[in-house]
């Protein structure tokens, strides 16, 4: 026995075992090592995306999280309500099947901050999506194309990223949420001086859609510097100005899109592909549930929207054979009503959840025949209703069919086209 | 007995027979034009060279990065218009040189699509589109079927053609690609690998036909060629004369388009604007529309009254309803001139095989506080 042991062991043959042995053992660490390295993002090899958390693929499977309570508007500090809303939520959201919530922006107090997002994970395995505005609503709008608040939305970028990155329930950072727009000057426009030197004003657009882009990039290459582990999102609203983002901000890892496309998001995928080809999370997306038309809620429409939209996710996600594959996930907009939305400026209307609709979207098509076609009524978008009545300490939840129905698609997601009919 | 007897001999004679039939009626599953060089299933070959054949150079064995196997075909298209065509092109025929004037071909019943890979050297240059079938002569093939442009990735894709319903019965120029100097100015580099025919039983015919371009929005007042209806008045549509046959000036022909904004706010929106939409005031309730795939640019002229009105937009597509268009593009604002000026909107890369909403353009009081007048003439997809 001992003889045969030498053998083996002053062989040629053992030393290779040996050598075969040590790098089985040294990929093992090094994937390991990976594996726990928090969030990124694999391209494969048929270039589909796919987001990997700890060494397994993740679906974002998410939702818009503001709870703004009746009554209040969106100065309200829920990040410090004692009642804790986000424990109520938490735990339903985890019956659900959701697994993140996206969050605009961090609050002041960054104590309050960690214990949202540790709540929310330690408790129900939820992670967040953590964003900032870039500065989108400052006063009197936000000069991209100045080194001052440019310096300014830099440095609380990055501090958001120091105080939040070791957090281990963080997902990524989202940068912006539809700011692009105001490159156009659909909203909050700006200009700086050498734009205001252009004539032209398709140039003026171009221009400022280069100092925006940039300028996000840049914040994404600091962003890499302090936090290797979490992805970077650009969001976006629309696809509209990224073919200035291909030239300008390659540096994000993934784009977070707004979209409110009705049934389908048509060929939003595959545009993305030829434009600017990075993986896409659809950052918000959903469906009121209010007809303007018969002016009564509708539930049934509701449902039937969302889960045309996650059917249409669930195509385009790495995994699947039919679709481009550049999917992610998404955040739906949102968890919950709020009421605040209509009359901002009336705290009294705080208190009523209005059905007045304030713009108009024909892709959701069952109330479009509303008066002068405004059907999207931006108080009821909630797949979660807010009652009055109070339960532990916070406005009562009741889920609406669209939670029940989302639910069973993420348990059962059978990808099939949807027909022009409601789910009944 | 003996009838049982009879009936199981009959039986053991006619299984195999019937299993052979059934056989022969499934077919054959695929049917190769090119799958690697010298490869024994390729039954076409690429010479059939068109327009600034010149322009053309072919690697049939290029061994770089192919997408299966151990080649794929290299084209090289200079642009340089050897031939003065401003194109060039290429199609596998069967025997090679068939420009229809010898019996060929195969008989390709069954199949239902073809389908290739295809990649760009760097990405972005465009094919104008793809052919199965269309060669003429004594004997010409069965069916014609384009597809187009097609903006390639430096990345292998699959591209498919459906079949559905088409008669195969002649096959001669299986598959032919043409492009423009237009479209690739400064040349293009490209590969094509595993062109095959296959018979796809779930596949469904494709709905719309795709429309030959160029194709006009508006040629002149009532001209037959005129598609879309001027019909979306949006915003403070009360601002708004429309004059689809207005004399005065027209860039081309008889007529063209005057619209006077008056920038009221009659309805208190400030801004304004009209969708050409097929059919009138569809906006997105009833499936019909154009298939313009072929479509690389949507063209118009335009100018103002006195120059310096400000268009907010001039858009194609990007009607959303129940039926909502395959994209949209846009361009603005646009300040116009007094002159008639040529403007473009880029179509190249974008989904234009479902289009209900032709052609919009869209203006406000804000920029237009004095209104404006304007005019509009040969409005079309090229």
């Amino acid at each position: 026995m001992s003889d045969s042991k030498n053998k083996i062991t002053n062989t040629a043959g053992y030393r290779r075992f040996l050598l075969v042995a040590c790098s089985i053992l040294l990929v093992f660490i090094l994937s390991a090592c990976r594996d726990s390295g928090g969030v990124y993002i694999q391209k494969l090899k048929n270039q589909h995306y796919v987001l990997m958390v700890d060494g397994r693929p993740y679906i974002v499977k998410g939702v818009c999280y503001n709870p703004v309570s009746i009554g209040s508007n969106h100065e309200y500090d829920w990040w410090g309500d004692p009642n804790k809303p986000w424990i109520t939520d938490g735990k339903l959201m985890k019956k659900m099947g959701v697994n993140t919530v996206r969050l605009y922006q961090a609050h002041e107090h960054p104590e309050e901050v960690k214990q949202v997002i540790s709540d929310l994970y330690k408790l129900y395995g939820i992670r967040t999506l953590l964003g900032d505005w870039l500065g989108f609503w400052e006063y009197p709008c936000p000069f991209y194309g100045d080194k001052k608040f440019q310096d300014k939305v830099a440095s609380q970028v990055k501090e958001m990223v120091r105080l939040y990155k070791d957090e281990p329930g963080i997902l990524g950072w989202i940068l912006g949420n539809e700011n692009n727009y105001s490159c156009l000057g659909h909203v909050n426009p700006w200009s700086s001086p050498e734009v205001d030197l252009e004539p032209d004003p398709q140039k003026q657009k171009a221009m400022r859609a280069k100092i925006y882009y940039s300028f996000v990039n840049d914040l994404s290459q600091q962003i890499h510097k302090i936090d290797s582990k979490h992805p970077v999102g650009l969001g976006n609203g629309e696809l509209v100005g990224l073919d200035s983002a291909n030239k300008f901000c390659q540096d994000v890892d993934f784009v977070a899109c707004i979209i409110y496309r009705g049934k389908t998001f048509g060929n939003l995928f595959k545009s993305l592909r030829m434009t600017f080809d990075k993986p896409l999370l659809m950052a918000e997306f959903g469906a009121d549930c209010y007809d303007a038309y018969l002016k009564k809620e509708d539930q049934h429409m509701q449902a039937f929207f969302l889960q045309s939209q996650w059917n249409q996710i669930y195509e385009n996600l790495a995994s699947s054979k039919i679709g481009e594959g550049n999917c992610i996930g998404g955040t739906v907009f949102e968890w919950t009503d709020e009421w605040w939305k209509h009359t901002q400026d009336d705290p009294e209307s705080w208190k009523i959840q209005d059905t007045q609709s304030s713009w108009s979207n024909g892709s959701y098509y069952y109330d479009i025949r509303a008066e002068d076609n405004k059907n999207m009524n931006e108080e009821w978008f909630g797949i979660v209703a807010q009652s009055p009545q109070l339960e532990n300490g916070i406005n009562k939840r009741v889920p609406r069919k669209a939670y029940y129905v989302i639910r069973e698609f993420w348990k059962n997601p059978v990808i099939k086209k949807t027909k022009g009919k409601k789910v009944k | 007995m003996k009838k049982l007897l009879a009936v199981l001999l009959a039986l053991t004679l006619l299984a195999p027979v019937m299993a052979l039939a059934e056989d022969k009626a499934a077919g054959p599953k695929e049917f190769v034009i090119f799958s690697d060089k010298n490869a024994k299933d390729n039954h076409y070959i690429p010479s059939g060279w068109m327009g600034d054949y010149g322009d053309i150079k072919m690697n049939d064995q290029a061994a770089d990065a192919p997408h299966a196997g151990t080649t794929s075909i290299q084209f090289i298209y200079s642009g340089k218009k050897s031939q003065t065509q401003g194109w060039a092109g290429a199609y596998w025929q069967n025997p090679a040189n068939n420009w229809g004037n010898k019996k060929g071909g195969f008989d390709l019943t069954g199949m239902t699509k073809l389908t290739f890979w295809a990649r760009g050297a760097k990405g972005g240059e465009v094919i104008q589109k793809v052919m199965v079938g269309g060669i003429k002569g004594t004997y010409p093939d069965s069916l014609v079927v384009e597809m187009g442009p097609i903006e390639l990735t430096d990345t292998w894709k699959q591209y498919t053609v459906n079949l559905v319903g088409k008669d195969l019965s002649y096959v001669n120029g299986a598959f032919g690609w043409t492009t423009t100097a237009d479209l690739n100015p400064n040349g293009a580099t490209f590969y094509m690998d595993d062109i095959k025919f296959e018979a796809d039983p779930n596949l469904k015919p494709e709905s719309k036909k795709q429309q030959a371009m160029p194709f006009y929005i508006y040629a002149d007042r009532s001209s037959v060629v005129n598609h879309f209806i001027p019909s979306g008045w949006m915003g403070d549509y009360g601002d708004i004369k429309y004059d689809g046959s207005s004399k005065e000036d027209a860039y081309l022909g008889d007529t063209c388009v005057k619209v006077v904004y008056s920038g009221k706010a009659t309805q208190g929106a400030r801004w304004a604007g009209i969708f050409w939409q097929n059919p009138a005031n569809n906006w997105g309730s009833v499936d019909a529309g154009f298939d313009l795939s072929l479509a690389t640019k949507l063209t118009f002229w335009a100018r103002g009254a006195v120059g310096g009105e400000r268009i907010e937009e001039f858009k194609v597509g990007g009607i959303m309803g129940e039926f909502s268009d395959s994209d949209s593009a846009t361009i603005g604002p646009v300040l116009l001139n007094k002159e008639w000026t040529q403007y473009t909107i880029d179509l190249k890369g974008k989904d234009m095989s479902y289009i209900l909403g032709g052609f919009a353009w869209s203006t406000n009081v804000d920029n237009n506080p004095e209104g404006a007048t304007f005019y509009l003439d040969e409005i079309k997809f090229e």
